[in-house]
């Protein structure tokens, strides 16, 4: 997937939507079988296998919005960056994303720390999330 | 590789790191005194050619709801014996995956990577996880000092 600088996706997760930069976000895939094993991450729910990579799925939903979200049918995957490297993250999403080009606005008012910014969209606000922050203050919670 | 069973979820331990595949017979519960909650996963001991084997409920190290176990897996270079449910069979796998950068809990230990095996994602095991130099003094002498109270008992 090419981006440039103000893409973003937009994934839904129940009623809200939020957005990751397009830079990295690889696909969209559609339900695979995840499996799993046992391990003691948080948020970590399994792994999928594409593509012969051995993908972890990241369940950031209840970080999002709660216990109750909403059963997820796509998996975004996306570019984590650890300090060694960086590897593929599957993000179970509820429902298709979409491809914008927005400007970024500076997070205003009280928002967690994950959100690095908002994206103004016709009748919508949505938060432009950083995954190693979120996926940090959801293993951190 | 053998492959085994614990509860649902399939693993896989390098054949070279077993040295014997056996029922329980033989197998008995550790002496009162050496049984302490910071060690919950070790419950039992095999005596098995003049040796102490330290059994290692896999339930409990991985973390797992209780399942039946019925066969042991007796370490090589080893003072632990696995308690699984079963083993499935001996296979060759062609590569070894590293457990992704993601994980980062207790399976960092548990696991050397991860196997595909028939599209099955199987975690292989490190047999050193399953009982550290310090458990492994820990129990020794616990069970020594219960031994040593048992016997002083019985001559008094």
């Amino acid at each position: 997937m090419t981006s440039r600088p103000n893409s973003f996706v937009l994934f839904p997760i129940g009623k809200k939507r939020f957005a990751l930069p397009a830079a990295s976000v690889t696909e969209l895939a559609h339900p695979d079988r995840e499996q799993h094993f046992p391990h003691t991450s948080k948020l970590l729910t399994g792994v999928l296998v594409r593509r012969g990579h051995i993908i972890p799925v990241c369940d950031v939903a209840p970080v999002l919005v709660g216990p109750d979200a909403p059963p997820r049918k796509f998996f975004l995957i996306a570019t984590r960056k650890f300090s060694d490297g960086s590897e593929w993250t599957a993000i179970p999403v509820s429902g298709e994303c979409e491809l914008t080009t927005a400007e970024l606005l500076p997070p205003a008012g009280k928002l967690p720390k994950h959100v690095i910014g908002l994206l103004a969209l016709d009748k919508e606000i949505i938060e432009v999330v950083d995954l190693e922050r979120l996926i940090g203050s959801g293993v951190a919670a | 590789m053998i492959l085994f069973g614990v509860g649902s979820y399939t693993f896989a331990i390098a054949a070279h790191a077993v040295e014997e595949i056996r029922n329980l017979d033989g197998i008995r519960p550790l002496p009162a005194g050496a049984a302490t909650p910071r060690l919950g996963k070790f419950k039992h001991v095999l005596d098995r050619d003049r040796k102490k084997y330290f059994v290692v409920d896999s339930n409990l190290h991985f973390r797992l709801f209780p399942s039946k176990g019925t066969r042991l897996l007796v370490l090589r270079d080893s003072a632990a014996a696995v308690l699984v449910d079963h083993t499935e069979r001996i296979i060759e796998i062609g590569s070894l995956h590293a457990l992704p950068r993601a994980f980062q809990g207790e399976e960092r230990q548990w696991y050397r990577g991860l196997a595909m095996i028939e599209e099955r994602v199987v975690p292989v095991i490190d047999p050193a996880a399953f009982m550290s130099k310090a458990e492994f003094t820990v129990l020794q002498a616990a069970v020594a000092g219960a031994e040593e109270a048992k016997r002083g008992a019985a001559t008094a």
